[in-house]
Order: C-alpha cells, then sequence, then structure tokens
C-alpha cells in the first residue's frame, strides 16, 4: 500500500529527530567513534524498518522524496519560528560565566570541566580565570569568550 | 552632516546585552526541554519494559491459546504480531479430532490472506476452498497430533479469525498486527 509505504517514511524520520535531540549534543567538532556506532546503527535499523521487503526503485524514489519534503517543511517552519528553532535545534547553554561553572546545565548536558578546559586551551587559555563566557552552541561545539583583560594583553 | 550609520534588519534583530551580543542562552527553555527529555526517557523505557514483556508482540504477553469445549483442539496463536515478521499458529489435536486416520479442519479466508499463510505443516492430503475459508484433510496416525502454519501477516491492524473442527463449534479469536 502506497499509502503506509510513505507514512513509514515520514515516522521514520521524525522519529530519528526526536531521537537524535533526545540523545543530545556532544562537544568537539568531530564525531568519536562512540557516535559514529549510533548514527550509523540507527541509520541502519530505522532504514530496515522503513524499506521493509518493498526494495524497488520506485519505493525507493517515493520515500527520499517524501523525506526531502519533510526536511524542507522542517526547515521552513524552523526559518519562520523561533519556537520551531528551539525545539528542533535547541538552544546555546551557558556552561561557565563571570568565573563561575555552571553546574546544574553542565550535569544536565553530560559535560566536564574538563571538556571546556580541552576547548579554552585550544585558544591559548591557560585557567579558568581567563574564560569570560563558555557556551555549548546547538550545533555541539563549545564557543569561548575570553575575559575583557586577558583578550587585550598582548600573548593571551 | 554626517552620514548615519546603517544598519541592516538582520544585525539589528540580533539580541545585545551591555552591549555585547548575547549568546541566545534560554535557561528557562532549556529547563523545560529537560524536563521533557526526562519524560521521553521514561516512555522509551516503559516502551522498552512492555517490549520485554511481549506487549508488542513475540513476548509471554503476546502468546494466547483458545480450545473447543471437548479439547479436540486447541490452538496456539499470538494475539499480537509485528508486520512482515514470521509468527506460528499451532493446531493441537487430541484424540476427538482423528477420525479414520484423518483430521478435517476449516480455516477462515483471513489466516491465508490478512495474516499471510506461508506454508502448512504437514502438507493436507485435501484442500477445499468454500464457505469464507479453506478445509483441509491431514492424514493423522494417534493423538497427539500438531499442524503448523507460518504466518507473516503484511499489514497492521486487528484481523479476525476462525478454525474449526467437522462437527465442532468454532474457535473464534484475533490477532492484532503492529507496524
Amino acid at each position: 500500500m502506497a499509502t503506509f509505504i510513505l507514512f513509514r517514511a515520514v515516522f521514520g524520520y521524525l522519529f530519528l529527530v526526536l531521537i537524535v535531540r533526545i540523545v543530545g549534543r556532544r562537544p568537539g567538532k568531530q564525531l568519536t567513534p562512540f557516535e559514529f556506532v549510533l548514527i550509523f546503527y540507527l541509520g541502519g535499523l530505522t532504514l530496515t524498518g522503513i524499506v521493509g521487503t518493498e526494495a524497488s526503485l520506485t519505493n525507493a524514489i517515493t520515500q527520499i522524496l517524501t523525506i526531502a519534503s519533510c526536511h524542507y517543511v522542517l526547515s521552513r517552519l524552523r526559518a519562520r519560528s523561533t519556537r520551531v528553532t528551539r525545539i528542533l535545534c535547541g538552544v546555546p547553554v551557558t556552561l561557565f560565566q563571570q568565573g563561575a561553572w555552571h553546574t546544574e546545565t553542565l550535569s544536565k548536558m553530560r559535560i566536564q570541566d574538563d571538556d571546556v578546559m580541552d576547548i579554552a586551551r585550544e585558544s591559548g587559555i591557560k585557567s579558568p580565570s581567563g574564560i569570560g563566557t563558555a557556551v555549548l552552541e546547538t550545533f555541539g561545539e563549545i564557543s569561548i569568550l575570553p575575559t575583557p583583560s586577558k583578550k587585550d594583553e598582548p600573548n593571551a | 552632516m554626517p552620514e548615519p550609520t546603517v544598519i541592516d534588519s538582520a544585525t539589528d534583530s540580533i539580541p545585545k546585552v551591555h552591549d555585547e551580543v548575547s549568546v541566545g542562552a534560554n535557561l528557562e527553555f532549556q529547563r523545560k526541554w529537560w524536563r521533557f527529555e526526562h519524560i521521553v526517557w521514561s516512555v522509551f523505557f516503559l516502551i522498552l519494559l512492555a517490549d520485554l514483556l511481549g506487549a508488542f508482540g513475540r513476548g509471554w504477553l503476546a502468546k494466547a491459546h483458545r480450545s473447543t469445549p471437548d479439547q479436540a483442539l486447541t490452538v496456539d496463536y499470538e494475539r499480537i504480531a509485528r508486520a512482515s515478521t514470521p509468527s506460528i499458529l499451532s493446531l493441537h489435536f487430541s484424540p476427538p479430532a482423528i477420525r479414520d486416520n484423518h483430521i478435517q479442519v476449516f480455516l477462515s479466508d483471513s489466516i491465508i490472506q490478512q495474516l499471510g499463510a506461508q506454508r502448512i505443516s504437514p502438507q493436507p492430503v485435501v484442500s477445499a476452498a468454500g464457505e469464507g475459508g479453506i478445509t483441509y484433510t491431514f492424514a493423522a496416525t494417534r493423538a497427539p497430533a500438531i499442524v503448523q502454519i507460518s504466518l507473516q501477516p503484511q499489514f497492521p491492524g486487528s484481523h479476525a479469525f476462525r478454525i474449526q473442527l467437522a462437527n465442532e463449534p468454532a474457535i473464534q479469536a484475533s490477532t492484532f498486527v503492529l507496524p
């Protein structure tokens, strides 16, 4: 049944969007092997359920078009609505500000202060006192804004 | 007179705090999201628990059986099955079901069509279509005797079926097929 096949594609796409959003952001510019396993395994398992026994080219094309349409609709909604953007992508969260770690946020986002310091060292900051604000961005990276006094120093 | 500074609409819409570009953090939303995540993880746990118990088929809660009043026929089936997933329908026959070294049993069309019967073991000696189903005649020696039907339903939904021995009341049941 064609409707059922397309419904499976839509459900699979939305379900994966939810799962990836729930599993959460991890800091870092590259995927770790741990995350590679997650991404490929989720994709493979979803594919099995969506395609099922109907491995025709027609089925593949209609399902790809369905998922592309879903993605287009979500992208349009995301561009038009801040609320949808927050739900789909999340919001940046502050991990460190004004000399204090935001421990609740670190704990809930499953991030350690060492992760923040790893990124800070890439910017030449050696201690938390050099960090003005540390933010976990929606795309998973940690941004470090140095303290103004450190920024002005020649070797900072 | 100096030219006024032109601020395009995109730059103008970026929120600022103390003349610095705001990072866009929204702890109130994030706390709501954490609560939502907590609920979703609880739901995930309940789904997995229900799955282990067989609430979604292929487990303890999914298995069911029905018998005729004299126990001549007992049917083991799955009340919950999964689409495109094999399952077995077992028919257990006791002595009253065997007459002249034969067992004659009627299976409704829904077992063949909606529930997707793939194979019957052992093969029947005679198959006769009619009355909304197929009447199979199996060669049999002595009880107990078992006939197994491999099923593989293709479409989700509730599918009722009927199985009846000659001169016995029918066994009626249904299987709910999950997508």
